[in-house]
């Protein structure tokens, strides 16, 4: 395994592989699915599913009970805001949570019949709100505008209680501090641009793990004793191999990931602030770490398809312990350390800072270094998994032929026999 | 017939005995996945989340402010900052989600009332993460504010039930139905589980009859069948229905059972929506493969099917707030009916009756393959496996 390597051999076979490679990429339909048409459309729909960005006008059925000027008031603004919607008008709870339980609206707003007194004799007035958990962005946007409209309203009702004698009195005496509110990066709050760029990252890898276990996989069935590597002067060395197959996935994935990173958020608008050298050098290691995470996958794998059953699932265990949807500072330990053996998880948190956040390379240095480590680490493991692939391939040929002599000899000791 | 179907199946149970994959894809995946997730999400709300501090003012009064921020729920003052450049940077470097940036002079301002502003920035690039922090900040600088109306009013000698009513004429009270912990637990797990078990099924289903063809076992597989694709789906689905709804029950135990997920909706319920769930999404793998008779594109199509799933159940981005195309769309999923029977009869307990189109449609997959049956027959018959 360690004889002297002739170095222009050497590159021919990575190039001759590499070249095979690329041909069985092209003609094999199920991994250009993978490869090209997965990648190229997935970004697109999801980008569309998500598009909308915010929730608008949640329907919510308001209870009047107290039918005043004040209780009116507040729908009337509550109504206003852009979040919800004051679709129905019931006389009783019973029957605003049927309309609820229809699956017409996503929440109560309740005001019980001493409201407005409550308020003129100077005592403490209680709206109610209900919300249908199931979804939390409903609960938000009704919870959050109740909230607002009890805020603004309340500065109305305290402003002439408030001892004040000039106007500018009376907002010193109702807003003593005055607090501004800044959502940074993502400033619109929006659902598609927190979960996209993530959702991004994480294709490009699971496409990569389907086509290069899908090729993988055809190499094992085509071959005679379903072994992984053939017999042939270029499939001697392990290096050829792993270089020169790594080379054509690396050379079309180049290709999809600047289409993933740079063209897919711009026909969307979402948050970008990618730097090229920044998204270079953190995507050129993401790649190889997939590569070769995949390349050590694929010998797993005995047929073909299998691979659909082992990684399409993964997808989203991967997604929720890159810390997108669940804080990461709130992984515990054991998936912590679990999220560790997967390049997607310093892929996406690396990818999510510099384009959403705009951070530059030394501020994703621990991602940066864990990517080249996996990269490392996975290379070698490639490595050793190919050299037993090339021994065993070697053993079943010796036996191969070994079988073949057998029967000629024993041929031959026949004739021998007969004449 | 009977004699067939049994035979049949106990030629399936053999196969799936002893191929490992099938192990992996219907018992130790699933189970892997209710305990990553169930443990992943276990704290249900994210406590202390890491946030900063700039505070350039620093007397007693921002001191207080601030000691009071850290002792919220979901808020832990992690580090203090000098600038708010260097405070951005700490949220570039993921140490933060977000900071209270308080200016000099803030509490000279105060007791002179001059009004001073103070900023709190928060980054809802971990969606959660951003909205959770927001609401602490927000309610923690209200309550500074209010602090300094109260101890005027003090001063007037006004009683503590007159303060209260000042400083919030209108509260609002706010009932979180079903799920008051607001646990993401609860929130998240019973979606995403089911999600994967549909998955596995969609796809086990079509791997299942795809690789009679693939091994050239289809027509010692139909021959068993007296050439009867009816009794020959029947039979081979049997076994693995019986795997996955003894799984997917199990899946509901241990929620519902053991971890106490909110299931006012009872076990009838459970049991009805288990049995609708495997049924169809075993009929929408049979009808895929009918659809397109080779292995890999439909086990693609399955894999598109149970991914996009996920997005357009409407379980964390609702449905009605997609484009209208999607909207419609969403209905040929079996996860976006699931959810809907899930979250109005199980989570919420409301009369079945309130979602009876997602009833009807997740029976009408089921009795999809109907229409594709005989595709299937004829590829058994005469096709040859196409890799």
């Amino acid at each position: 395994m360690f004889k002297r390597i002739n170095p222009i051999d050497l590159i021919t076979s990575i190039f001759y592989i590499w070249w095979l490679e690329m041909k069985n990429t092209i003609k094999d339909e199920g991994v250009l699915i993978f490869f090209i048409v997965v990648p190229l459309l997935y970004p697109l729909l999801y980008s569309w599913i998500y598009n909308n960005e915010v929730v608008r006008n949640v329907p919510v059925v308001v209870v009047d009970k107290s039918h005043t000027a004040s209780s009116r008031q507040f729908i009337t603004q509550f109504d206003a805001s852009p979040d919800v919607r004051t679709a129905y008008f019931a006389n009783s709870v019973a029957e605003a949570k049927q309309i609820v339980e229809a699956q017409k609206a996503n929440g109560i707003l309740y005001f019980p019949e001493d409201y407005e007194r409550s308020l003129y004799r100077g005592e403490q007035a209680h709206v109610s709100i209900f919300c249908d958990m199931s979804l939390m962005l409903t609960y938000k946007a009704i919870y959050q505008t109740a909230m607002l409209t009890s805020l603004n309203l309340n500065k109305n009702i305290q402003k002439p209680k408030s001892f004040s004698f000039t106007q500018r009195d009376e907002e010193l005496n109702t807003e003593p501090i005055h607090v501004e509110e800044h959502a940074i990066f993502n400033t619109t709050g929006g659902y598609g641009n927190a979960i996209l760029p993530g959702v991004l990252i994480l294709i490009i890898q699971q496409t990569l793990l389907l086509g290069i276990g899908l090729s993988a996989g055809t190499a094992r069935e085509n071959n005679r004793y379903q072994d992984l590597v053939p017999i042939s002067k270029h499939y001697n060395g392990i290096l050829k191999i792993v270089l020169g197959k790594s080379m054509c996935y690396f050379m079309i994935y180049c290709v999809i990931t600047a289409y993933i990173t740079l063209a897919v958020p711009r026909i969307y608008s979402f948050t970008s602030f990618v730097h090229p050298t920044d998204l270079i050098a953190l995507m050129v290691p993401y790649l190889l770490a997939v590569i070769f995470f995949g390349m050590t996958l694929s010998c797993l794998v005995r047929y073909r398809e299998n691979i659909i059953l082992l990684v399409v699932f993964t997808s989203v265990p991967f997604l929720f312990l890159t810390g997108l949807s669940w804080p990461q500072s709130n992984i515990s330990g054991i998936w912590q350390g679990f999220s560790w053996l997967i390049p997607s998880t310093f892929g996406v948190r690396g990818f999510l800072r510099i384009s959403s956040m705009g951070a530059s390379l030394p501020d994703i240095e621990p991602e940066y270094q864990a990517l080249w480590i996996q990269t490392i680490v996975y290379f070698i493991i490639t490595c050793l998994v190919y050299r037993y692939q090339i021994i065993n391939a070697r053993k079943h040929a010796i036996a191969h032929i070994n079988g073949i002599q057998e029967k000629i000899r024993n041929e031959r000791q026949k004739r021998l026999a007969e004449s | 017939m009977f004699r067939r179907i049994i035979n049949i199946a106990a030629r399936e149970m053999g196969q799936i005995v002893r191929t490992p994959i099938y192990w992996f894809c219907m018992v130790i995946f699933p189970i892997v996945i209710i305990f990553f997730f169930t443990s992943l999400l276990e704290e249900g709300q994210p406590h202390n989340l890491p946030c900063g501090v700039v505070d350039a003012d620093n007397t007693t009064t921002t001191r207080a402010l601030i000691r009071t921020l850290d002792a919220y729920q979901s808020t832990a003052i992690v580090a203090h900052y000098p600038t708010e450049t260097e405070a951005r940077k700490a949220i570039q470097r993921n140490e933060i989600y977000g900071f209270l940036y308080i200016p000099k002079g803030t509490t000279q301002q105060l007791v002179s009332k001059r009004q001073p502003t103070i900023s709190l920035y928060y980054s809802s690039v971990s969606l959660a993460a951003g909205s959770l922090l927001f609401k602490d900040l927000k309610v923690a600088t209200t309550l500074a504010s209010a602090a300094m109306g109260s101890a005027k009013l003090q001063m007037l000698g006004k009683t503590e039930h007159e303060i209260k009513a000042f400083l919030q004429p209108i509260a609002i009270d706010a009932h979180t139905m079903g799920n008051p912990w607001l646990s993401y637990n609860i929130y998240l797990s019973a979606i995403m589980i089911p999600g994967i078990l549909l998955l596995f099924i969609l796809l086990i289903t079509a791997y299942s009859i795809g690789t009679e063809l693939k091994f050239g076992r289809s027509k010692e597989w139909m021959q068993m069948a007296g050439k009867n694709i009816h009794i020959a789906l029947i039979g081979k689905l049997l076994p693995q229905f019986l795997i996955f709804f003894t799984i997917f029950v199990g899946y509901e135990w241990y929620v519902y059972g053991y971890l106490a997920f909110p299931h006012p909706g009872g076990l009838p319920t459970m049991l009805f929506l288990a049995l609708l769930s495997v049924v169809s999404a075993q009929g929408f793998g049979v009808f895929f493969f009918g659809l397109m008779p080779s292995l890999r594109m439909s086990m693609s199509l399955c894999s598109l099917w149970g991914m996009i799933g996920f997005s357009v159940c409407g379980a964390t981005y609702p449905v009605f707030a997609m484009d209208k195309i999607i909207e419609a769309l969403a209905q040929l999923f079996p996860l976006r009916h699931y959810f809907m029977i899930y979250q109005a009869s199980i989570f919420n307990g409301y009369p079945l009756i309130n979602v009876w189109w997602n009833v009807v449609v997740l029976v009408a997959f089921a009795a999809l393959p109907i229409l594709t049956v005989r595709n299937i027959r004829k590829a058994m018959l005469s096709y040859v496996y196409i890799p």
